[in-house]
C-alpha cells in the first residue's frame, strides 16, 4: 500500500471534488480517494503496484489535470 | 498571526509559485469585467422600448447585434465552463458546469432559431445568466479564499533559504538543501530555518505562527527551537535537528490537511445528493420543457422555464456547506495550536458528556521534583542507593531522584529490573533494594508499617511516595511532587461549570490523586491503574456516555483511542502525529475548553450550511418547474445560494472560542 498526494487543477466546484473521487476509486488497485476543493489536493491510498500515470489519468478522466504528485 | 516577516524573508518567497486559490480569484474577475462590459449593451437593448419608450435599435437588426455581443460572453469568457460542462455530458462525470452549459447554449440558440420563426428570442438571457454566473463564483472564490487564509498561511510559513555554516564560512542555501548537522545563522528578525538546538547565542522567538503561544519564548544554548518561527533579537547559532517532512511545521500541515481530507459522517447525505444532483436536475428539466410545451402549447415559454429549471438548481451550496466551514475552524484551530485531525471529531464532540484527564503530563506539569524525604538512616546514605537504582530507569521519578542526589560517581548495580506501574528492583553489590509504592512492597512482602503516618501525609498533600528498601528492610520514603500547570485549574473549572463530568485517571495511589483532583477541581478519581489498562478504564466509563480522553499521545495512544474523541498533548516541541482525533500543540488544558468549544461551534456552523443548501434547492426548484422565476431571477438565486453558504462559514471567526 502507498499512499499519493495530488495536486489537482481546474476544480471550481465540489461536483468537481466528487467526479475525480469517483473516477480514482475506478482504478483498480486503489483503495481509498478523497478530493479536497478547498486546498485543491487529493490524496490516494493504493497498492504499490498502481502507476502514477493510471491515478493522472483517472484525474483526467473526469475532465481535471494533475499538476504534480507528492 | 503575526506579520513579522521583513524584507529579506519577502525576498526570499519570492521565487515560489503563487497559490492557485489567488489566480483563481484574478481569472474569474476578468471574466467578470469582459462579461459585464458586452452583457449591460445587452441588457440597455433587451430593455430599450421599456426603458425609453422606443427600440434604439429596431427588430430584427437589435437581435443580431445581442447574438454579436453574446457570443464572445458565452463562448470565450465563459468557454472554460461550457467545456467543462459539454465534457461532463458525454463522459457522465456531470458537474455543476454542464447545467449552465445546457442553460445557456439552449437560450443562445433561440436567438438564432427566431429567424426560423419557430421561438421567441432568449438569446440576450444567455448572456446575462453567464455574466451573473461569473460573478458568483468571482464573489465565492473570494470568500473561499478567505475561509482558508489562515491554513494557506500556515502552509507557506516554512523558510525558504537559509544561512548555514561551512568550513567556517557563512553561506546561503536553499532549505532543501540544509542537513541534520548543520549550523544555521539566524539574525534578528529572520525565519528560524528549520527545526533544531541553540548552540550558541541568546534570544526571544516568536513561536505563536506555530504553537498559537503569544508570548515569546527565551531561548539559550541546549533549547529546541521550532522551524519558521521567528527570532526576535539575538543573534542564535542553531544546529539542524530536524528537516524536510520530518519537522514540526511539516507535521503541522500534515494535520491540517488530514482534515480536509477527513469525511464528516452529516456531509455523507449531502455528498450522496451531490452525486445525483445534476443527472436529476438534467431530467427534471427536459420534464419540465416537455410538460409545459404540451399543456401550454408555448414552445418559447416551455424553453424559458426548462432553462431556469436548468440554472436554479445548485449542487454547490451542497457540497460547499461542510469544507468550507471545517476550513475555517480549522484555521481557528490551529491559529490556537488546536489541530483537528479527523473531522468526525466534530460531530462527536457535541455528545460529549465525560471528560477523562490523565494526571500527569496532562494536568500536571510531567516534571516531578523530590520535594520530601524521611529516613531512618541518614539522608544522604538514602539518596544514594535510591539514585544509584533510579539511574537504569527512565520514569520521570526515577529522573527527579537522580538529580535530587546528585551523585558524582555510581556504585555497580548487578541486577535491574522494572516493575510495570509498580517500581524498581534490583542489587546493589550484594544487597537487594527494592524501590516502589506499596503494592511492590506487599508483592515482596516488605513490611512498612513503622512509616505508613509518614506516608499517608506526604499523599494526603498530593505527592507521589516512593519507598525504599534495602535487604527487605524499608529504610525511608521519598516523596516527590509533579506541579500542577497553572491553567489547569481554570480551565477544569470552565469545563465543570459547562456540565461536564470531568474525571482523572493515573497511577498514583487513591490518596495522593485525590489530593490533586481536589486542587483542580476534579470530582471523580480513579487511582492505581496500570497504564496498560487505561483504556479499559476509559470503557468502562463509555457505559455512562460519550467519552472525550485528554492524554499524552505516546503512553496513551490505546486510551485516545478507545475514547470516542481522543486529545492528545503535545509538548511545545514535539507532536504525537498518529494519536487522537484532536492534537494540541501547547500542553495547556484550556486548549482542551477551546477545542470543544470550537468543535461546537464549526459543527452548528456545518449543520446551519447544509441547512440553507437544502432549503434552497427545496424552495427554488419548484419555484423554477412551475414556471414562476425568470431564468436571469433563477441565476442570480443560485449564484447567492452558494455564496451565502461561504459567507456564511466565514462568519464563524466572529465566535469567541
Amino acid at each position: 500500500m502507498k499512499k499519493l498526494k495530488l495536486v489537482i487543477e481546474g476544480m471550481h466546484c465540489s461536483s468537481c471534488a466528487g467526479n475525480i473521487e469517483r473516477s480514482l476509486k475506478k482504478v483498480a488497485g486503489v483503495k481509498e480517494a478523497t478530493v479536497s476543493l478547498m486546498l485543491k489536493k487529493g490524496t490516494v491510498e493504493c497498492e504499490d503496484n498502481v502507476s502514477d500515470d493510471e491515478i493522472k489519468k483517472a484525474v483526467v478522466r473526469a475532465g481535471y489535470k494533475v499538476a504534480r504528485i507528492e | 498571526m503575526s506579520e513579522h516577516e521583513n524584507h529579506k524573508d519577502m525576498d526570499m518567497e519570492h521565487n515560489h509559485d503563487k497559490p492557485a486559490e489567488d489566480s483563481e480569484i484574478k481569472s474569474w474577475k476578468r471574466k467578470l469585467f469582459w462579461s459585464w462590459l458586452l452583457t449591460i449593451p445587452i441588457a440597455v437593448l433587451m430593455l430599450s422600448e421599456r426603458l425609453f419608450g422606443f427600440a434604439i435599435v429596431e427588430m430584427p437588426y437589435s437581435i443580431i447585434l445581442i447574438l454579436a455581443l453574446g457570443f464572445p460572453v458565452i463562448f470565450v469568457f465563459g468557454w472554460e465552463t461550457i467545456r467543462s460542462g459539454i465534457r461532463g455530458l458525454f463522459t457522465f462525470y456531470f458537474n455543476m458546469d454542464s447545467l449552465i452549459a445546457l442553460g445557456t447554449i439552449i437560450a443562445y440558440l433561440t436567438g438564432i432559431f427566431y429567424f426560423t420563426g419557430i421561438v421567441a428570442d432568449y438569446s440576450g438571457v444567455a448572456a446575462m445568466i453567464m455574466a451573473f454566473f461569473t460573478t458568483g463564483k468571482y464573489v465565492e472564490s473570494v470568500a473561499r479564499g478567505r475561509a482558508s487564509s489562515e491554513i494557506k498561511k500556515l502552509l507557506e510559513l516554512g523558510a525558504k533559504k537559509s544561512m548555514i555554516l561551512r568550513n567556517g564560512k557563512e553561506i546561503e542555501v536553499d532549505i532543501e538543501e540544509v542537513k541534520i548537522g548543520d549550523v544555521m545563522i539566524v539574525k534578528p528578525g529572520e525565519k528560524i530555518p528549520t527545526d533544531g538546538i541553540v548552540v550558541k547565542g541568546e534570544s526571544s522567538v516568536d513561536e505563536s505562527m506555530v504553537t498559537g503561544e503569544s508570548l515569546p519564548v527565551e531561548k539559550k544554548k541546549g533549547n529546541p527551537v521550532i522551524g519558521a518561527t521567528i527570532n526576535q533579537d539575538g543573534i542564535l547559532y542553531v544546529k539542524a535537528t530536524k528537516v524536510g517532512n520530518d519537522t514540526f511545521l511539516a507535521h503541522i500541515i500534515e494535520l491540517v490537511e488530514q482534515t480536509q481530507s477527513s469525511k464528516i459522517p452529516i456531509q455523507r447525505l449531502a455528498d450522496k445528493i451531490t452525486s445525483v444532483f445534476v443527472p436529476i436536475i438534467l431530467t427534471l428539466a427536459v420534464l419540465t420543457f416537455a410538460n409545459w410545451w404540451f399543456f401550454s402549447g408555448d414552445l418559447s415559454r416551455a424553453i424559458g422555464v426548462g432553462v431556469a429549471v436548468l440554472v436554479i438548481a445548485c449542487p454547490c451550496a451542497l457540497g460547499l456547506a461542510t469544507p468550507t466551514a471545517l476550513m475555517v475552524g480549522s484555521g481557528m484551530g490551529a491559529k490556537r495550536g488546536i489541530l483537528i485531525r479527523k473531522g468526525e471529531a466534530i460531530q462527536t464532540m457535541k455528545e460529549i458528556k465525560i471528560v477523562v484527564f490523565d494526571k500527569t503530563g496532562t494536568i500536571t506539569k510531567g516534571k516531578p521534583e523530590v520535594t520530601d524525604i524521611y529516613s531512618k538512616v541518614k539522608e544522604s546514605y538514602l539518596l544514594e542507593v535510591a539514585a544509584t537504582l533510579e539511574k537504569l530507569s527512565e520514569h520521570p521519578i526515577a529522573h527527579a531522584i537522580v538529580s535530587k542526589a546528585n551523585l558524582k560517581k555510581y556504585k555497580k548495580v548487578t541486577s535491574f529490573s522494572i516493575v510495570r506501574g509498580k517500581g524498581i528492583v534490583g542489587k546493589i553489590g550484594s544487597k537487594e533494594v527494592v524501590i516502589g509504592n506499596r503494592a511492590l512492597m506487599n508483592d515482596k512482602k516488605i513490611k512498612y508499617s513503622d512509616f505508613e503516618k509518614e506516608i499517608i501525609k506526604f499523599e494526603s498533600a498530593g505527592k507521589t511516595v516512593m519507598i525504599v528498601s534495602e535487604n527487605k528492610k524499608v529504610i525511608g520514603a521519598i516523596a516527590v511532587a509533579d506541579a500542577i500547570k497553572e491553567d489547569s485549574v481554570e480551565a477544569i473549572g470552565r469545563l465543570n461549570a459547562n456540565g461536564y463530568r470531568s474525571v482523572m485517571i493515573t497511577g498514583d495511589n487513591e490518596r495522593t490523586a485525590k489530593a490533586i483532583a481536589e486542587q483542580v477541581g476534579i470530582k471523580e478519581v480513579i487511582a492505581n491503574v496500570l497504564p496498560e489498562d487505561k483504556a479499559k478504564k476509559v470503557e468502562e466509563l463509555q457505559n455512562g456516555g460519550m467519552v472525550a480522553f485528554i492524554g499524552d499521545g505516546i503512553n496513551d495512544a490505546p486510551a485516545l483511542k478507545q475514547s470516542n474523541v481522543g486529545i492528545a498533548m503535545g509538548t511545545g516541541t514535539d507532536i504525537a502525529i498518529e494519536a487522537g482525533d484532536i492534537v494540541l500543540v501547547k500542553g495547556s488544558l484550556v486548549g482542551v475548553v477551546q477545542a470543544i468549544n470550537l468543535s461546537k461551534a464549526t459543527f452548528k456552523k456545518i449543520k446551519q450550511n447544509l441547512f440553507w443548501a437544502f432549503a434552497y434547492n427545496i424552495v427554488a426548484i419548484p419555484l423554477a418547474v412551475g414556471g414562476v422565476l425568470h431564468p436571469v431571477v433563477a441565476e442570480i438565486a443560485m449564484a447567492l445560494s452558494s455564496i451565502t453558504v461561504v459567507t456564511n462559514a466565514n462568519l464563524l471567526r466572529r465566535k469567541k472560542i
